[in-house]
């Protein structure tokens, strides 16, 4: 299938399902009668959305294909991953340990196996920062888990 | 006028903002060298660091890293034919063949000068057409700011490029659709929010601006590595810049092109959706046509005019895209958009009150357009062959470090790690959205237009008692639709007439 198509169709489900969501928006009853209320903007947008989605199905603008050759999707993955963990641990470790983490972990996704070096670009970066933030920009970043400050 | 010039000068002189232009033009060549991030990425990076300033320093920061980014985009097109900024694609047909021949220095002066010209005369040109259209543009009403916006968004998608308008409106209508997430502000109903808090303010413009940018254009440069062939070309070009130094000649060359591109680029810029892209291969197209059959066979060679013109369209454009941003409050480009976005978020409402309400921010921004030139000139210049060696950053190194700050720049805003994981969901989307080739801009500049148009869209429906007919019957309100109108089809219907007029050619030709 060819890319235009793939885009098109990925989208006009997204137009659809955001069609559907758009019928559940509550109004209260005076609003009912207006003539712009906070459906007519989604609604609209919808019908458009899904007609020029349509419209680039049935006439794509691009026949190639799809082409993921030489790509690397396992790492991309596995930084995605990185990034939740983050989330997840930024409060919960505290700042200069979820970052310490997060940094070396991208180094060693990206290929580099030099824990000096890892320690060396991740380290002095994260404390500068936290010192830049705190003690500069006057920005409260806890450093530390919360059992630990 | 001149009082204003004068309190802008005031503003921009302060040691803060001098340094600050300066720490912007170098932030912003130092991240425009980088392959994949271009001046979006940058400004978006920065703002972040901004929201402790008030917003005249702020903005100055940001124009400076504008500047930055276009300038460090000139030079990995030329070093290593990668142009970190669409705007900068142009530069690297013959700057690129320049520097292979050995004079990646001169190639490097080249674009500098142009670049400082280019700015410069545009800057000149701001300071008269932002203050009149701002004049102008005080009589505008709802209706007029709806169309305005409409002409805005037909504007980017219809200069997508070829075969790209249907892929841009899609994208456009994304943005747009995004940007009614949140609680309605006229009804106070929520919106697609899923029944989740996190959402009921709605998605904030630097989040999906870091996710759909800076983490995607890094997310993609891990899709596609360098080839180890690519690297050693770069390290070499980076070792052997060779002189920096003009000839009498070569100035002479250059200077009617680069007064020919200013105006161009300047006026390029303006038009809501054209930007710095447009402009480079305009001006790349009109001095290869001018050039007469000797010199434009040099085109594509190395030819000073080629490396030129580009190189001051793109940074006339540049300025000129601040016009509608000022003046309007409208942005004329995703750069603009990203800018416009920072603006609100200090509680500065660009338009035409903002000439009168924050006169110092208008002037002072201005203002720091001349110096950010002249910054660019005498600190960048000679700092290029140091600066160029972030190129040689590995990507090992590099890529955690974008996500890093892309993620921390939007967490400490709200301090909600859900933002984190939004942001994840927004780059893999916007990941997928590039491999398919869908541009990014349109959706942003959807993103930012989306709430003021529904909420002008409302006040002209109330104003007009409901009725639609205001499109049509008030005359600039109908000027303007017409003319977004006329630049949607424009795309669509001159293929159609280049068949039509090569049919009836041969069909001529055939009765002949």
């Amino acid at each position: 299938m060819s890319r235009d198509r793939v885009g098109a169709l990925i989208l006009l489900v997204f137009f659809v399902a955001y069609g559907y969501v758009s019928t559940k928006i509550t109004l209260l009853p005076f609003q009912l009668n207006q003539a712009f209320t906070a459906r007519t903007a989604p609604q609209f947008l919808t019908v458009a959305g899904i007609v020029l989605a349509l419209f680039l199905l049935v006439k794509p603008g691009d026949p190639r294909p799809v082409d993921t050759k030489g790509m690397t999707f396992t790492r991309i993955a596995l930084l995605c991953g990185l990034m939740i963990f983050y989330g997840f641990t930024v409060r919960f470790l505290g700042f200069l340990i979820a970052t310490n983490i997060f940094l070396i972990g991208g180094f060693w996704v990206m290929g580099e196996r030099r824990l000096l070096v890892m320690l060396g670009a991740s380290l002095p970066v994260v404390v500068g920062f936290w010192l830049l933030m705190t003690q500069a920009l006057d920005v409260f970043v806890a450093p530390w888990p919360d059992f630990l400050s | 006028m001149l009082e204003g010039i004068w309190s802008g000068v005031t503003v921009a002189a302060q040691p803060i903002n001098l340094l600050m232009v300066m720490v912007g033009c170098f932030a912003g060549t130092f991240i425009g060298m980088l392959p994949g991030l271009g001046p979006i990425s940058a400004i978006a990076l920065m703002i972040p660091i901004t929201y402790g300033f008030d917003p005249a320093t702020g903005l100055i920061l940001m124009a400076g890293v504008y500047y930055g980014a276009i300038f460090g985009g000139s030079t990995s097109s030329i070093l290593i034919n990668a142009p970190g900024v669409a705007g900068t694609v142009a530069t690297s047909f013959d700057g690129y063949p320049m520097a292979k021949a050995g004079n990646a220095g001169k190639a490097l002066a080249i674009a500098a000068y142009s670049s400082f010209s280019g700015g410069t005369i545009a800057a000149i040109f701001l300071l008269i057409a932002a203050p009149a259209l701002a004049r102008v543009s005080l009589s505008f009403q709802s209706t007029d700011y709806f169309a305005l916006m409409v002409l805005g968004l037909t504007a980017v998608a219809a200069f997508a490029g070829k075969g790209n308008l249907i892929k841009a409106l899609l994208m456009t209508i994304l943005g747009l659709m995004l940007s009614t997430v949140g609680t309605d502000q006229a009804q106070g109903v929520p919106r697609f929010t899923l029944g989740m808090l996190d959402l009921i303010d709605g998605i904030s413009f630097l989040l999906l601006a870091m996710a759909t940018f800076a983490l995607s254009e890094a997310l993609m440069a891990v899709l596609r590595p360098k080839s180890p062939e690519d690297q050693k070309k770069e390290l070499e070009a980076q070792k052997n810049l060779g002189s920096m130094k003009l000839s009498k000649d070569e100035v002479k060359e250059m200077a009617p092109v680069v007064g020919r591109s200013s105006v161009l680029g300047f006026f390029v810029g303006v038009l809501p959706g054209a930007g710095a892209t447009i402009a480079s291969f305009l001006a790349y197209g009109i001095e290869q046509r001018i050039a007469g059959p000797i010199k434009g066979k040099l085109f594509g060679k190395g030819s000073i005019r080629g490396l030129s013109a580009p190189e001051t369209a793109n940074n006339a454009a540049s300025s000129g895209s601040f016009v509608p941003l000022l003046t309007l409050g409208i942005p004329g480009s995703g750069t603009t958009a990203i800018m416009l976005g920072a603006l609100l978020s200090y509680g500065v409402q660009p338009g035409p009150r903002l000439f009168i309400d924050n006169p110092e921010v208008f002037w002072s921004v201005i203002i720091s357009m001349y110096i950010g030139n002249v910054i660019l000139l005498i600190l960048n210049l000679p700092l290029i062959p140091y600066i160029a060696r972030v190129l040689a950053l590995p990507a090992a190194v590099l890529v955690p470090y974008i996500l890093f700050f892309s993620l921390i720049g939007v967490y400490f805003v709200s301090f909600n790690t859900f933002d984190i994981h939004l942001m994840v969901i927004f780059a893999v989307a916007a990941v997928v959205l590039r491999l398919l080739d869908f541009p990014m801009a349109p959706m942003l500049l959807g993103f930012i237009l989306g709430g003021m148009m529904e909420e002008n869209l409302r006040r002209a429906l109330i104003i007009s008692n409901d009725s639609w007919a205001f499109m049509w019957e008030r005359p600039l309100t109908a000027s303007i639709l017409a003319i977004a109108i006329l630049i949607l089809f424009v795309p669509i219907l001159t293929p159609q007439l280049g068949k039509l007029k090569r049919k009836a050619d041969e069909k001529a030709a055939e009765g002949g």
